[in-house]
């Protein structure tokens, strides 16, 4: 299953196809108006500065001066101790959990995970662990990798914790998942570069800080999957056991949760995958131990190792993303068929794993092995001074991949990023207000459109529209190349069985990375600051868009097609004039996640250099410049909210599985 | 009211039921929709369906339907799709709210039920079948059958000795350890009769039970559901949209259309004389000499008829033919011993000839 493949379940239907040509030539006759106020009135008018609230920054300043007194204070504040109860709690719940796997030795830590994977998802997946941990060993990165995990663990019990039982309920009552369904979408679309600022300023750097900020990522999946899974439990199964008198929590416990279960089981995979990639970005705040840190701070200073590190979270992400997928599969109730005689045997199974486990725990002490386990056979010392020589090559100018990378890195910025900006920017503010929120109501209806201008107005009132449309434009320029890469992918992947098989599990793998990892390799292919971070965010949002395509045209009824067909209609024909028109609802949402996707990676640019809000953040971050960020991280909110709601299309939030 | 509706309890059960009826139903309306108790009792009420949800977005599933069922009946409900007979036995138990009405099952009021007593009135009085059987897919056959048992709260060894039983009852002993979707869909439904079967009800609901299998296997479950019917002497409503089904298994029919019912009675009275179009529509292609009996086409005896032969007053026209047409004299069809009126060859020619107009 993919990262975003339960937003994908919401394809609407078709609307008349008059109607968006009508409304997609209004947006063009706006966007023109636009272009023409640019050529003539260009850096007339800025954001008026009567309109900017200057004293924000320097407020958030004295509330997180505040706060920091209140730490050293004798006798902290309520708020304070609850803050500061929940951070050192979670710090606690990860370093026990570091500790737990010290104490297995790094025997029993690698018989755990393998064991574990081969008695309930199968040999494969068995495998794939255990080439996760020697991988881990090889490139000398064990210790950090069990940083990593025990952190992503900590913050997956949380989520799951707080998440499952609130998917219950929305699978249980309508009236509970109307309500929580625009939260958990604020939650997806605030990038998470702009809760960093705000989560340090409460509860300062650490492990707790990191937990914290997973959370929010990896909360939301688990609730919404756990929801889609109590309500695709068969109606007329539910219906069967109500009428035989079941309590509601025999029907929870009997019925909905066995029956449930595949689903429960994705949605623990899904927030492990969600967790895990905010874990590199968490490294960030959680400058301790860990792959994330070693990626952030790598980026600047030791490339190499950051290259290791982001290829052990590659490693980590598709090793656990198999394992639990399998186990997903292996365990469902409702296909295993599993009668006494099996049952017994599983049990013996079970127990003989748990005997191993101890086994390899005994033999760990036995050999006292101890869980500082850094190298086996090759030497991360001479791995990384080879990685080190390679990155040495791509980055000297002399060479010929330079002169490719270059050219590109060049003209895109040239011919797309520069007059872009140039427009965003220069464009008088309140005309390109204007524009932005007429283009919303256009395409999306009065509501979206209202919301539109009042996230552009409060970006402009804290004073950062012009950082703003820095970032738009290289969120306009991203999502283009997006659509150049993904749109003929896509109809390539529904026309044709064979290309669908080979792409596929490529979009699998890369729909499992973590954000910041695309972004490594870039920095040294592309020199040119802002690049890197556009060209990791189109591999970010590619292999959503190419699905959603891909679904959207796969989906046009057979009937439809055939009908056009039995007028003589060509292939060519079909697709251009029956397929994409109704699958246009389906590319109109690929468009509306994809520049969410992007403006989420493109934020992230800002820490190798590529200006906007980003950067901003990423210098608060780096140079304890609180105020500033926290201004920077509410105006990338504010951006995400109103581009959500331009591209949000006449869908309407609807509910999956309600009758 | 544009459509005459008849209850069920204006028409004097068949054949010698005494003592009070098991189920009663009195004015039982289901409105789906905002604000559906204002439109009772509205002019709104009778407008046909299509108009109502026009006006008020609502649609009415079932209108003032009245019922009476007594002891070891069986009450067919048949209707087209989407006339609201799913709609009306789930009324019956609650898994669908009504919007109005009284119900009474084994003396309980069902309306006024609080949930415990309901849930016991469903654990323990009624057992429900569906068409989709509804079966768990991840246990055995044998633990689907004992769930109503287990939800009650029965010990383990207890309810699968019981559930075995009601598998051999069934026919499917050698399938207990099988999962449900290695069956085939008339075994599963078994296994949703010997699941209802189980608890021991007094009353079983079918809705349309047998619809989803192939028509030789829906004539095995009829049998077996006849079979069942005499042997354990349970009270059935039984849901169907198929006529010949509902003439088979039915003591008494009720035709439904659009939430009311049109007609209550007998089969042959059904058949014999349709209270309407819609009725004798549905009606028309069914053979009346399949269904008429004696006591429907014959007359008082005149002086000196009386000891001719004699046919058992239940015998179909069908079967009476041979009999009538080897004889003279009307055939005296008789309740017992007691002769109840006489049957000539006109009367059973205009029988049969009635198919045909
Ligand atoms: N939950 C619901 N909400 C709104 N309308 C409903 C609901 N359930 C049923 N209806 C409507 O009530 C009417 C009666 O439905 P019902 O299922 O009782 O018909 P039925 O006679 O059982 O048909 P079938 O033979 O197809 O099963 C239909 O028009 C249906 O659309
Ligand atoms: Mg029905």
């Amino acid at each position: 299953m993919s990262v975003a493949a339960e937003r994908v379940a919401t394809i609407p239907r078709p609307a008349a196809n008059q109607w968006w040509r009508h409304r997609l030539v209004l947006v063009g006759a706006v966007i023109g108006a636009l272009v023409i106020v640019y050529q003539a009135w260009s850096n007339g008018y800025q954001w008026p500065s009567a309109l900017e609230w200057k004293s924000l920054s320097t407020g958030l300043d004295n509330f997180q001066t505040w706060l920091s007194d209140q730490q050293s204070s004798a006798h902290p504040n309520v708020v304070f101790s609850v803050l500061n109860g929940i951070s050192t709690g979670l710090d606690d719940l990860v370093s026990w959990l570091a500790t737990l796997f010290h104490d297995l030795t790094w025997a029993g830590t690698t018989a755990l995970g393998v064991l574990v994977t081969l008695r309930f998802g199968g040999v494969r997946a068995g495998l794939w662990v255990m080439g996760a941990f020697l991988s881990f060993a090889a490139m000398g990165l064990w210790e950090d990798c069990v940083q990593t995990f025990a952190l992503m663990f900590a913050a997956v019990i949380l989520s799951l914790v707080v998440g499952m039982p609130l998917g219950v309920l929305a699978g249980r009552s309508d009236r509970f998942q109307r309500a929580i369904t625009p939260v958990l979408d604020a939650m997806q679309i605030v990038p998470a570069f702009a809760y960093l600022m705000p989560i340090v300023i409460l509860f300062s750097v650490g492990p707790g800080a990191a937990v914290i900020t997973t959370m929010i990522y990896s909360v939301p999946p688990a609730v919404r999957i756990t929801a889609l899974g109590i309500r695709g439990v068969p109606a007329n199964t539910v219906e069967a056991a109500a009428a035989m008198g079941a309590t509601r929590l025999q029907m929870l416990a009997k019925v909905q949760l066995p029956l449930a279960r595949k689903m429960l089981l994705l949605s623990v995979n899904q927030t492990i995958l969600f967790a895990l990639s905010m874990v590199v970005i968490a490294g960030l705040i959680n400058t301790g131990q860990g792959l994330g840190s070693l990626v952030t701070n790598g980026l600047n200073t030791n490339p190499a190792l950051a290259l290791l590190a982001g290829a052990a979270i590659v490693i980590m992400a598709i090793s656990i993303d198999r394992a639990t997928e399998a186990m997903a599969e292996r365990t469902d109730p409702a296909r295993m068929h599993v009668t006494e005689a099996i049952r017994g045997r599983l049990r013996v199974a079970t127990a003989a794993t748990g005997a191993a486990i101890g086994l390899a725990v005994g033999i760990g002490y036995a050999l006292d092995a101890g869980s500082a386990y850094t190298n086996v056979g090759g030497s991360p010392d001479w791995l990384q001074a080879r990685l080190q020589s390679a990155l040495d090559y791509v980055e000297n100018p002399s060479t010929f991949v330079f002169s490719i990378t270059s050219w590109i890195g060049n003209h895109l910025v040239e011919y797309g990023l520069q007059p872009l900006q140039n427009f965003f920017v220069e464009t008088p503010a309140p005309v390109m207000l204007a524009g932005l929120t007429l283009i919303a109501l256009l395409l999306s209806g009065l509501r979206p459109a209202v919301m539109t201008f009042a996230m552009l107005a409060v970006i402009g009132v804290v004073g950062e529209w012009g950082s703003a449309m820095d970032t738009a434009s290289q969120v306009i320029v991203a999502l283009v190349l997006t659509m150049i890469v993904a749109f003929p992918l896509g109809v390539w992947v529904a026309e044709s069985a064979r290309v669908a098989t080979i792409v596929r599990p490529i979009l699998d793998v890369l729909q499992t990375l973590p954000q910041l990892v695309y972004l490594i390799p870039f920095i040294y292919l592309m020199p040119v600051s802002i690049v890197p971070g556009i060209i990791a965010a189109v591999l970010y949002a590619s292999p959503v868009v190419i699905r959603l395509v891909a679904a959207g045209i796969r989906e046009v009824t057979p009937n439809t097609v055939e009908a056009a067909q039995a007028f003589g209609a060509t292939r060519t024909q079909v697709l251009l004039k029956v397929k994409i028109p109704l699958a246009r609802d389906a590319i109109m949402l690929g468009v509306n996640q994809g520049i969410i996707m992007v403006l989420a990676v493109v934020v992230i640019g800002g820490l190798v250099g590529s200006g906007g809000l980003g950067y901003e953040v990423a210098y608060g971050l780096q140079q304890g410049q609180f105020g500033p960020g926290v201004v920077a991280s509410l105006a990338i909110l504010a951006l995400g909210i109103a581009l959500d709601r331009v591209t949000r299309g006449n869908r309407r939030p609807r509910l999956e599985g309600n009758r | 009211m544009t459509t005459t509706t008849v209850s069920a309890d204006a028409v004097e059960p068949a054949g010698e039921q005494r003592g009070d009826p098991l189920i009663r139903a009195h004015g039982v309306w289901k409105v789906f929709g905002p604000h559906a108790e204002r439109i009772i009792g509205s002019p709104d009420a009778d407008l046909p369906r299509g108009e109502l949800r026009e006006k008020t977005g609502c649609v009415a599933a079932v209108r003032d339907v009245s019922l009476e069922v007594w002891p070891g009946e069986v009450f067919v409900v048949m209707g087209l799709s989407g006339s609201g007979k799913s709609t009306l036995v789930r009324t019956l138990i609650r898994l669908i709210e009504p919007t109005a009405g009284a119900i009474e099952i084994t003396g309980r009021d069902v309306i006024a039920a609080t949930p415990a007593e309901l849930r016991d009135l469903r654990r323990h009085a009624v057992s429900m079948i569906f068409q989709h059987f509804g079966l768990l897919a991840h246990r055995r056959v044998i633990d689907n059958v004992a769930f109503g048992l287990e939800v009650q709260g029965v010990p383990k060894s207890k309810r699968l000795e019981r559930a075995a039983e009601m598998l051999r009852l069934v026919g499917l002993e050698d399938a207990a350890n099988q999962f449900p979707d290695q069956l085939s869909g008339g075994m599963q439904q078994r296994v949703g009769v010997a699941r209802a079967f189980a608890v021991d009800p007094k009353v079983m609901l079918y809705d349309e039970p047998f619809s989803a299998l192939d028509p030789l296997i829906r004539r095995d479950m009829q049998d077996e559901v006849c079979r069942l019917q005499e042997e354990t002497g349970k009270t059935m409503i039984f849901i169907t949209h198929d006529l010949p089904e509902a003439l088979r298994l039915g003591d008494r029919i009720a035709i439904m259309r659009d939430g009311r019912f049109v007609q209550v009675g007998t089969p042959e009275e059904v058949v014999g004389s349709p209270a309407d179009e819609y009725v004798a529509n549905f009606v028309r292609d069914i053979p009346r000499s399949h269904v008429l009996t004696l006591r429907w086409i014959m007359r008082d005896a005149r002086p000196g008829e009386e000891d001719g032969p004699r046919l058992d007053v239940q015998t179909t026209v069908r079967e009476a033919v041979p009999m009538i047409a080897a004889n003279e004299r009307p055939v005296c069809a008789v309740d017992g011993a007691k002769v109840v009126g006489v049957v000539d060859r006109d009367a059973v020619l205009q029988a049969i000839a009635g198919e045909r107009d």
